[in-house]
């Protein structure tokens, strides 16, 4: 996102300012009595090529973010640019033809597969929805796709059911590949596998960006997968990102509370250095309510009377963007270096969070925050 | 020496179905000491669960524990819990050995309020009033640390959060105050932050109580974070075991090695691409001849292991591992 070479192609996504909110009706009348920010007020750009990774927990926005761009949703407000067009303004063939070359990977691959369909009306769906080829030259189109993916021909004249979720994870790739596409929304594609499966499809994904020069945006809870694959990484909490930065850079030093605490809860198969792990209080706040000032606040060690209060701006530290208040703080105190900042703040929080003797009056206090 | 809490002898589940005898647990032995964590990881298929459900004598027809024993001993007293008669094993089940789920969501019953259901647990096994039950129920949620507990009391399941079902859950399995508490992937329906909470709240309860938990999950990072003991199933079989500090320091057998190389982090982004395992997991109706990890081995030879099942030995004092070149796979 950072690393904008001025003589290449303006990125060939650009998401600025996305809002997507669903309306909460009541009543006879269904009178709008409210919202559920679902995304609200989303930036990023992924230049052609690259991975973007968006991780969050559940109900913080990520698929919808994803959906939206695709407008399988429709969003409520912001701009959407995929090469240089505005996909909100589209209408609905343009828009189709738009689709073409931004195709989807959804999480369920049971879900994801019509159990009535063979795989090769399955795959053909798609060619002969946009016209492209006549009987043959799909037939050829099919059978490439799903080479591509690991998969023989012959799957062609099967029914969903007769496969494991890895193989039906390739085939929900190959459908999407199928229409040669240059963007791919990739929504959990490896969360409902298992562990040799799930590498398996990793390095199937990574191989076919390389070789395809695809452009992915990779939603995903588990940080492991999403550092192991994406260029960029944002990190995603009640509608709104959080931190966003370099993969690496984001690993070795995150500044915000929230990705110090997600990178911390991961569990690490290194015995011997357990590491401290943050225990962040309560549950993710109802995004139809989000809380006043920093959204994280309730849940934050290291919350302020300022953060109560108001927003956090954001900070860019050439890339590494994120919205803190105290971070933004100790970053002047620190000169500027985010490594010394990263552990600086790792360390208040874990003295924030080992402080609290009496864990049970703490938390519980936090909690009954957060769902007042 | 005393016996161990739990031991696990041999255990043979299968089921009788249209494709034959499909033995989902083939000869697994496992024990668990007072207060101690034994994690027993696998992927989907490979027999954890039933080897849980039938600790419990909970597999259903067509499921069938062939042989094998099941020893539990408390207060000096052992009883073999897939001999015992039903009556008795009854009060076994939520009482002396408690439960956890994975789905919070579907294990808590939707019309009767959490109160409700921890007080039942209470009651079926303890000769108690209504209201003591109410207050143990009270008690238990303050234990679990959920928020707002004399609120929470008459809430519906629906009107909590994911983590706070669990809660739930960790509380009727605690309420009786069993000796071992059963934990099925307690952890994977929910997030990181929250999958952190619950962790540590187990481990909390298990020190102050001395509660012992059989942990079962395909995660291998919950286990090396919590357990002290682990067992890796492939199969219907245990391929390896030992304790948490060796198994993931000196792991021996293939796919132990293979399960940990796959996981994916940023040190190996620019290493290439991840190891893999290839192929999956074999269904029970195609086990394998000899070790049935061979077709996905990359150490398998021929003629051993493709016709010699391996036995469970022990390589190291406390590693046991199933596999004829443990040895040279080490080195």
């Amino acid at each position: 996102m950072s690393e904008q070479n001025p003589q290449t192609d303006p990125p060939l996504l650009q998401v600025k300012g996305l809002e997507t909110h669903f309306p909460i009706r009541k009543g006879l009348l269904r009178r709008q009595v409210g919202s559920v920010k679902a995304v609200d007020g989303v930036t990023f750009d992924i230049p052609r090529g690259k991975t973007l990774g968006l991780v969050g927990e559940s109900g913080c926005g990520k698929t919808t973010v994803g959906r939206s761009l695709l407008r399988l949703v429709e969003p409520t407000g912001g701009e959407v640019l995929f090469d240089n067009h505005a996909v909100r303004k589209e209408n609905a063939r343009s828009l189709r033809s738009l689709r073409r070359r931004m195709q989807i990977v959804f999480q369920d691959p049971y879900g994801s597969l019509n159990p009535r369909m063979k795989i090769r009306s399955i795959l053909e769906e798609g060619l002969i929805l946009h016209r492209l080829g006549e009987r043959s030259a799909r037939l050829e189109q099919m059978e490439q796709a799903l080479e591509r993916t690991g998969l023989s021909p012959a799957v062609l004249e099967r029914y969903p059911h007769e496969f494991s979720g890895g193989q039906r994870q390739r085939i929900a790739i190959a459908r999407a590949l199928v229409l040669k596409p240059e963007f791919l929304v990739l929504d959990e594609p490896v969360s409902a596998l298992d562990v040799s499966i799930q590498a398996q499809v990793i390095n199937l994904l990574k191989e076919l960006k390389q070789e395809l020069g695809l452009t992915y945006l990779f939603i995903s809870h588990d940080l492991s997968v999403v550092e192991y694959l994406a260029d960029n990484v944002a990190v995603m909490y009640l509608g709104q990102i959080v931190e966003s930065a370099e993969a690496g850079q984001l690993c070795q030093q995150p500044l915000h509370p929230y990705t110090l605490a997600l990178f911390s809860a991961v569990p690490s198969v290194e015995v011997k250095n357990r590491r401290q792990r943050i225990v962040l209080a309560g549950d993710v706040p109802s995004p139809s309510r989000p809380p006043a000032g920093c959204r994280f606040h309730p849940r934050c060690p290291l919350a302020e009377t300022v953060c109560r209060e108001v927003e956090p701006p954001q900070v860019d530290l050439a890339g590494h963007r994120f919205h803190c208040h105290v971070a933004s703080r100790e970053l002047e105190r620190c000169g500027g270096d985010a490594a010394k900042t990263s552990v600086v703040m790792q360390a208040a929080i874990t003295a924030a969070t080992s402080d609290s003797t009496e864990p049970h009056s703490a938390v519980s206090q936090r909690m009954s925050l957060d769902h007042q | 020496m005393a016996a161990p809490l739990l031991e696990i002898k041999d255990l043979v589940t299968v089921f009788h179905t249209s494709d034959g005898r499909l033995p989902a647990v083939d000869g697994v032995s496992l024990s668990i000491e007072r207060g101690q964590t034994l994690g027993l990881v696998g992927e989907s298929g490979c027999g954890k669960s039933v080897t849980a459900m039938s600790t419990l004598r909970l597999v259903s027809s067509p499921g069938r524990i062939e042989s094998g024993s099941i020893m539990f001993t408390t207060e000096g007293e052992s009883i073999d819990l897939v001999t015992t008669p039903e009556k008795q094993l009854r009060q076994v089940r939520g009482g002396r050995i408690g439960m956890i789920f994975q789905e919070p969501m579907t294990s808590l019953n939707p019309v009767f309020t959490i109160g409700n259901q921890i007080a039942e647990a209470v009651q079926l096994h303890r000769k108690v009033s209504r209201s003591e039950a109410r207050s143990r129920a009270l008690e238990m949620l303050h234990l679990v640390r959920l928020a707002d507990p004399e609120q929470r009391l008459d809430a519906y399941p629906h009107q909590l959060s994911g983590g706070m079902r669990q809660r739930v859950m960790i509380a009727i399995a605690l309420a009786c105050e069993p000796d071992l508490i059963i934990a099925d992937e307690p952890t994977t329906a929910l997030d990181v932050t929250i999958q952190a909470q619950i962790l540590e709240l187990l481990d909390d309860l298990r020190s102050r109580l001395g509660t012992a938990i059989l942990l079962i999950t395909h995660d291998l990072g919950v286990v090396a974070e919590t357990c002290d003991d682990v067992a890796v199933m492939y199969a219907g079989r245990i391929v390896e075991q030992a304790s948490a500090v060796e198994l993931f320091s000196r792991p021996l057998h293939p796919y132990t090695i293979g399960l940990l190389q796959a996981r994916p982090n940023v040190d190996a982004r620019d290493s290439g691409p991840l190891e893999t395992i290839p192929g999956m997991v074999p269904p029970p109706q195609d086990f394998p001849s000899g070790c049935r990890f061979h077709p996905r081995c990359s150490h398998a030879r021929e003629p051993q292991c493709n016709v010699e099942p391996p036995s469970l030995r022990e390589v190291s004092p406390g590693h046991f591992v199933r596999c004829h070149f443990a040895e040279e796979i080490n080195s």
